[in-house]
C-alpha cells in the first residue's frame, strides 16, 4: 500500500533539486518541448487509524474483501485494492476496518438527494423525459483535478450533512417523488456499492429502474453482481491514454475498458461519456484510436457522448473546449462507425440530437432538458422502422 | 594594484547601494506580478511571497556577518554581477518551471505554493540581503568608522527611486524582462565605474558588464515565447498596472486570461444568459443598466430588453480593449464604457439604474471584498429605481454545499438582506444573488418566455439545473449567525481562505507552528534593540497594508495613488534616518522609547479618524500618515544601531531584525490580523505590539 504518491514524490523531488536544475528546465521550455512526465500519478492514498472505534447506525459490512494476517483486510471492490491495517481508512474514504472486519460507512446516509432529468445524467437513450431520484453519499475512489463533486466526493461519509435515508426509504421516496428511476451518481457510487445494490433490489422489485453514473472503476466481480439489477448506466471513459488517467484522475485505463466490455457483455445497456480536457483530451489521434476501439469491442450502438470542459475545482487555468473540437470529434466518432454521438455542454449544438443511423432523419428533438420532438416509436424510427437501441418507453 | 582613495571607494560602493536598490526593487515588484501569474492571487499567498522574500533577505543579511571576513571590493563587485543575472533568471524560471513542477491548468495548494516560491526566490532574494551588510564591511575595510546608517540611507535612495520608476514609468511602457533591463543599467555602470577606476583593470570589468547585460537581453528575446500557452495561440499580451492580460485564439474560441486565469471565453454562451436574464427578466422596463466588469457576449443578451443605455465600467482600459478587439464584448450605440474603479464610480454618481449587475472574481481579496460589504450594498441600493435590481454570483456547487460555501453565501446574504427587502439565491455552478425592495420571482423561464426572449440555455436547462426542491433548499440551508461582511471587518476572506485550503485538504497549522517555534527561538537570541527594530518592522508593514486597505474603502483601487503610498512609506525612512542619525550624534539616550510612543500614538490617530470622519478623510491624511510612520521607523534605525556599538555585528543583526520583523508583519496582518479582527482591532493589535516594544525597553538588562 502507497503512503506517498508518486506525483507527490516528484513534487518533492522537484523542489528539492528545484536550484540546480532551473536553468536546464528553462531551457526546455524555450525549445518548445512539453515536458510530458508520463509517471505523474495523482492517485490518492490511504488513511492511517482514521476509522471510528465502532461501527455507527450507518455501516455494514463491506460485501467484497480479503482478510490478510494480523487484522488487516484488502478492499476487492475497485481496482484500487486497498490493503488496510487496523483503523485504516481506504482510498475512497468510505471503507474502514474495524477489528479485522471491513466496514462501509457510507450506508443509508446520502448527503445528496434530488430528482434530476434523466437527460441530465446525461442518459439519451433510456426513458427520454423521465426524472431520477438521484442520490450519492461521499467518496471517490479517484481524484479527478476537475471534479465537479468534490464537496463530497473528496470528504468522508461523516464529515458531510446527511439524510437518514435507508433503502426501503429510498424507494419511498422514489414512490412518492413518482420518478421512474432512481440515478445512483454524482460522487462514486462504487464506494457505497452496498447501499446502492441493496436499494437497487428493492427498487426492482417495484419496477422502478436503476441507474449508475459512474467512472466504471470497479473490479469485475462487483460489477458482474450489480449488472443483475442494473437498467443503464452512463460510464465516464476519462480519456484513452493511460498517463492521463493517471494524472488528472488517479486511475488506470485497463480496469474502465473492462467495465465497458462487462457491461456490453451482460446486456446492460450504457452509454459512454468523454469531457474533452483542452490540452489533455482533445488530441484527434487519441479520439480516433478510442472510437475503434469502442467499435471493435463494443460495437455501434453505445451512445457516446462529448462534453465540453469548463474551469472547475483545482483544473481551473485551462480554457474551455472550443465548440468545434467536439464537433470534429463528433464526426470522427461518427466516420468510426459509432451510431449515436453526441456534444454536451453546448446548448443548441447539432450534437444534442437524436438522428436515426439509417435514413439520418431527426428522431429526437433536444431544446435543454426539453424533447419537443420524438419520432421514435415502439423502438423504431417512425420513418425507417429501423430499431433504435435503448429503452424509449 | 593601485590603491584607491578612501572617499572614492566610498562615492563608487554608494552608487552601486543605489542602483542595486532600484534593481532589486523592481526586480521584487515584477517578482510578485510573476507570481500572481502564475499562482493563486489571494491575500495569503501574496503575503506568502513578501514574507519569503523578506525572511530569506533577512537570513542572507545574518549571513554576511559569518560570511564576511575577506570581504573585497573585487568580491563585491561579482556579487553584484551575480545579482544583475540571477534577476532575470529568477523572473524565467518562475514563468517556465510552472509547468514542469505542477499539472497544467491546475492550480495549486497551500505548501506547493510556499516551497515552489521559496525556492524560486531563494538564490536572488539570499544574495540580495547578504549584499547589504557586506557593502558595509568592504566600506569599512577602507573606511573604519564608517556609519552603517549611511548604508541603510542609500539603499533607502535606490528602493525609493526603484519604486517610482517601476510604479509610475516601467509599468505602464514595458514588458518585465525590458523592465528588468533598463531597472538594472544604473547597476551595470556603477559596477563598471567601480571596479573599472578601482584596479585600474578593465578586462574583469569589461567581463561582468557583457556578462550582466548578456543575460538581461536575452531575457528580452524570450519574453513572448516564454508567454504562449501550450495549446492554442497568443493573440494578444499586455501587461497592465492591473495585472496580465492575455487572449489564446485556439481553434475559433478566444480566452481572456487574466493573470494566468481564465475570465470568459468568446463561446460562453450559457453563462452571459445567466448573468444577464437573472436579473432583467425581473424588472417590467429595462432603460438603464449598470455592469461592473463584464461576462463575453453580455451586450447582445442585454440588448434584447431594449435599454436606454448601458453603462460598463471596467477599471482596466486593457481588458475593454482587448474585448472589442476579439470580438468578446460587441459594441453598440446605448453603450459607454467608463474607466473607473467600479465602487468609486457608483458612488460619485447620480445616475439611477433599473439593473446594477456586477461581474467579479471570488471575493478573496481585500480589494474586490469591497464589493460584497454592507456599505457597498447600501450605495448600489441608493441608485437602483423602484423594483431595480442588484445582481452578482459567487462559486457555487453542483449537489452538496460544502460548509465553507454556506457560510460564505450566508455571510452575503445577511449582509444583503440588511440592505434589501428581498434577496434570492438561486444555486447553480455560480450562486446568483438577486436583491431588490420588491420580490424576486424564481420562474426566469417562464418569465422570458412572457416576454418574447429567446436563449439557449436557460429556456432549456433551468427548470432541469434550478428546480424548485434545489432553490428552496439552499435558501432553507443559510445561517441566520452568520458574520456581516463590513470593510472594516471583512470576514469574507478570511472564509474563502478556509475555503482555499479545503479544497486542497491542507491546513496551515504546520506551517503556523513552524513559523511560531522560529519567532520564539529568535526572540531568545536577540536584544532589546533588535525587538524594537523587529515591531518596528512589523508594525510598518502592518500599518502599510492597513492603510492601502483604508484607502481602497474610501478611494476605490486607484493605481496610482496606492503606488504613491507604497512610495511615501518607502521616502519616510530617508528623512527618518538622517534624523535618527543627527539625535544620535547629540546623545539623546531616550530615542527609542520616543520613537515607540509616536508610532504609539500615530495609530491611534489613525484609528479615531477612520472610526470617526470616515469618508470625510482627505486621500492627503493616509500619506501624511504613512510618512509619519515611516519616518518614525527610519529614525529607530541609527539610534538602535548606535546603542548596540555601531559595529559590524550590530549592523548585521539591525538589518535582520528590520526584514525579520517586517516578513512576519506581512503575514500577520493579511492573513490573520484584517481577516478575524477587522482594521480597528489590526490597528489595535498593532499598537499593543508597540507597548510590548515599550515594555522591553525600559527593562533592566
Amino acid at each position: 500500500m502507497k503512503t506517498v504518491s508518486r506525483r507527490q514524490f516528484l513534487t518533492y523531488s522537484a523542489f528539492t533539486f528545484a536550484g540546480s536544475t532551473l536553468p536546464g528546465q528553462a531551457l526546455c521550455a524555450f525549445t518548445g518541448k512539453k515536458q510530458q512526465s508520463a509517471t505523474v500519478d495523482i492517485s490518492g492514498t490511504t488513511f492511517k487509524k482514521d476509522a471510528p472505534d465502532h461501527p455507527g447506525k450507518w455501516s455494514r459490512e463491506a460485501d467484497y474483501y480479503m482478510t490478510l494476517p494480523g487484522d488487516a483486510v484488502m478492499c476487492c471492490i475497485c481496482p484500487q485494492s486497498c490493503v488496510l491495517d487496523q483503523s485504516d481508512r481506504s482510498v475512497c474514504r468510505s471503507r474502514v476496518n474495524i477489528n479485522g472486519k471491513l466496514y462501509t460507512l457510507a450506508y443509508g446516509n446520502p448527503c445528496s438527494v434530488n430528482t434530476d432529468p434523466i437527460e441530465k445524467k446525461p442518459l439519451f437513450h433510456f426513458k427520454p423525459a423521465t426524472k431520477a431520484l438521484s442520490i450519492a453519499t461521499t467518496g471517490c475512489n479517484f481524484r479527478c483535478l476537475n471534479c465537479q463533486n468534490w464537496q463530497i466526493s473528496q470528504a468522508k461519509p461523516e464529515d458531510v450533512r446527511f439524510y437518514d435515508l435507508f433503502p426501503h426509504q429510498v424507494i419511498e421516496t422514489a414512490l412518492k417523488k413518482k420518478v421512474t428511476s432512481i440515478a445512483y451518481t454524482y460522487s462514486e457510487p462504487v464506494t457505497y456499492y452496498e447501499y446502492m445494490m441493496d436499494t437497487a433490489k428493492l427498487a426492482k422489485q417495484k419496477g422502478i429502474s436503476n441507474l449508475w453514473i459512474s467512472n466504471g472503476y470497479i473490479n469485475p466481480e462487483p460489477l458482474s453482481a450489480l449488472c443483475e439489477v442494473l437498467d443503464a448506466a452512463n460510464v465516464n471513459l476519462k480519456s484513452f491514454n493511460n498517463a492521463t488517467y493517471q494524472k488528472l484522475n488517479g486511475g488506470q485505463l485497463d480496469p474502465v475498458l473492462n467495465t465497458f466490455k462487462t457491461l456490453h457483455d451482460r446486456g446492460v445497456h450504457f452509454e459512454i461519456t468523454t469531457l474533452v480536457v483542452p490540452g489533455y483530451v482533445d488530441d484527434e489521434k487519441m479520439i480516433k484510436k478510442m472510437c475503434h476501439w469502442i467499435v471493435n469491442n463494443l460495437g455501434p450502438d453505445h451512445p457516446l457522448h462529448f462534453l465540453r470542459f469548463f474551469p472547475q475545482y483545482k483544473l481551473d487555468r485551462l480554457a474551455p473546449t472550443p465548440v468545434s473540437v467536439l464537433t470534429n470529434f463528433r464526426k470522427i466518432a461518427m466516420d468510426t462507425g459509432i451510431r449515436y454521438v453526441y456534444v454536451g455542454n453546448v446548448p443548441e449544438h447539432e450534437g444534442n440530437h437524436t438522428y436515426c443511423h439509417q435514413c439520418g432523419k431527426l428522431l429526437i428533438e433536444r431544446k435543454g432538458y426539453h424533447i419537443p420532438i420524438n419520432n421514435i416509436e415502439k423502438n423504431k424510427c417512425r420513418f425507417c422502422k429501423s430499431t433504435i437501441p435503448g429503452k424509449w418507453i | 594594484m593601485k590603491k584607491i582613495t578612501n572617499l572614492k571607494i566610498d562615492r563608487r560602493i554608494r552608487n552601486v547601494v543605489i542602483a542595486t536598490g532600484i534593481g532589486s526593487v523592481t526586480t521584487q515588484l515584477l517578482t510578485i506580478r510573476e507570481f500572481l501569474s502564475q499562482l493563486n492571487g489571494n491575500e495569503f499567498v501574496i503575503a506568502l511571497i513578501l514574507f519569503n522574500w523578506l525572511f530569506i533577505g533577512g537570513l542572507g543579511t545574518h549571513l554576511a556577518g559569518l560570511l564576511s571576513k575577506n570581504a573585497s571590493v573585487k568580491r563585491f563587485y561579482w556579487i553584484s554581477i551575480c545579482l544583475i543575472i540571477l534577476a532575470p533568471l529568477q523572473l524565467i524560471a518562475i514563468r517556465v518551471t510552472r509547468d514542469l513542477i505542477f499539472i497544467h491548468g491546475s492550480s495549486i495548494g497551500f505548501y506547493p505554493t510556499f516551497a515552489y516560491t521559496l525556492f524560486s526566490i531563494t538564490p536572488y532574494s539570499l544574495l540580495l540581503g547578504f549584499f547589504l551588510p557586506y557593502s558595509l564591511i568592504v566600506i569599512r575595510n577602507h573606511i573604519a568608522d564608517y556609519l552603517g546608517t549611511r548604508i541603510y540611507i542609500f539603499d533607502n535612495i535606490g528602493d525609493i527611486s526603484g519604486g517610482v520608476l517601476f510604479s509610475f514609468i516601467l509599468v505602464y511602457f514595458t514588458t518585465p524582462f525590458q523592465a528588468v533591463f533598463i531597472a538594472h543599467l544604473p547597476l551595470l555602470f556603477a559596477l563598471y565605474r567601480l571596479y573599472a577606476s578601482a584596479y585600474n583593470k578593465k578586462t574583469p570589468s569589461f567581463i561582468g558588464t557583457i556578462l550582466g547585460i548578456t543575460a538581461l537581453i536575452i531575457a528580452i528575446s524570450i519574453e513572448t515565447p516564454t508567454l504562449a500557452p501550450p495549446s492554442g495561440e497568443l493573440a494578444y499580451y499586455q501587461e497592465t498596472p492591473y495585472g496580465r492580460i492575455r487572449i489564446i485564439k485556439d481553434q475559433e474560441q478566444y480566452t481572456l486570461i487574466r493573470n494566468g486565469r481564465p475570465v470568459f471565453s468568446s463561446q460562453d454562451f450559457s453563462a452571459a444568459e445567466e448573468v444577464v436574464h437573472y436579473p432583467l427578466s425581473q424588472i417590467d422596463s429595462v432603460r438603464h443598466v449598470l455592469m461592473i466588469s463584464a461576462q463575453s457576449q453580455m451586450i447582445s443578451e442585454v440588448k434584447k430588453y431594449h435599454p436606454a443605455t448601458i453603462d460598463y465600467v471596467e477599471i482596466d482600459p486593457a481588458i475593454t480593449d482587448a474585448e472589442f478587439r476579439f470580438g468578446l464584448l460587441e459594441k453598440c450605440p446605448e453603450m459607454t464604457v467608463i474607466h473607473e474603479d467600479g465602487r468609486q464610480y457608483l458612488k460619485n454618481t447620480d445616475k439611477q439604474y433599473d439593473a446594477i449587475i456586477l461581474n467579479l472574481p471570488e471575493p478573496d481579496t481585500f480589494q474586490i471584498n469591497r464589493f460584497f460589504t454592507d456599505r457597498f450594498f447600501t450605495i448600489a441600493s441608493q441608485h437602483l429605481t423602484k423594483g431595480g435590481v442588484l445582481s452578482f454570483s459567487v462559486k457555487g456547487f453542483d449537489n452538496y454545499i460544502s460548509d465553507n460555501e454556506l457560510q460564505k453565501i450566508s455571510s452575503i446574504y445577511r449582509t444583503t438582506c440588511h440592505v434589501f427587502k428581498h434577496v434570492l439565491l438561486i444555486p447553480g455552478n455560480r450562486i446568483f444573488f438577486l436583491c431588490s425592495d420588491t420580490p424576486i420571482k424564481t420562474n426566469i423561464d417562464v418569465l422570458l418566455e412572457n416576454k418574447n426572449i429567446s436563449t439557449a440555455y436557460i429556456s432549456g436547462y433551468y427548470y432541469g439545473n434550478i428546480t424548485q426542491e434545489r432553490i428552496s433548499r439552499l435558501n432553507q440551508q443559510l445561517i441566520s449567525t452568520g458574520p456581516i461582511n463590513s470593510d472594516f471587518s471583512p470576514h469574507l476572506v478570511q472564509i474563502l481562505l478556509d475555503e482555499w485550503f479545503s479544497i486542497f485538504s491542507t491546513s496551515p497549522a504546520f506551517f503556523v507552528l513552524i513559523l511560531s517555534i522560529i519567532n520564539i527561538v529568535y526572540f531568545l537570541c536577540i536584544s532589546k534593540e533588535e525587538f524594537v527594530l523587529y515591531t518596528t518592522g512589523f508594525f510598518t508593514m502592518g500599518a502599510e497594508i492597513l492603510v492601502i486597505f483604508a484607502f481602497q474603502i474610501f478611494f476605490g483601487y486607484i493605481y496610482l495613488q496606492i503606488g504613491l503610498i507604497i512610495t511615501v512609506f518607502l521616502a519616510g525612512l530617508l528623512p527618518g534616518a538622517v534624523y535618527g542619525q543627527y539625535l544620535c550624534e547629540h546623545g539623546n539616550k531616550k530615542i527609542l522609547f520616543f520613537t515607540d510612543t509616536a508610532l504609539i500614538i500615530l495609530m491611534l490617530v489613525f484609528i479615531g479618524a477612520i472610526s470617526l470622519f470616515e469618508n470625510q478623510i482627505s486621500g492627503y491624511a493616509f500619506l501624511l500618515f504613512g510618512f509619519a510612520v515611516s519616518s518614525v521607523c527610519g529614525c529607530q534605525f541609527p539610534v538602535a544601531l548606535h546603542l548596540q556599538g555601531g559595529g559590524r555585528q550590530a549592523a548585521v543583526k539591525m538589518f535582520s531584525a528590520d526584514l525579520i520583523g517586517a516578513a512576519y508583519g506581512t503575514l500577520i496582518t493579511s492573513i490573520l490580523l484584517i481577516p478575524f479582527a477587522g482594521i480597528l482591532w489590526s490597528a489595535a493589535g498593532l499598537i499593543l505590539l508597540k507597548i510590548t516594544s515599550l515594555l522591553i525597553i525600559n527593562m533592566k538588562k
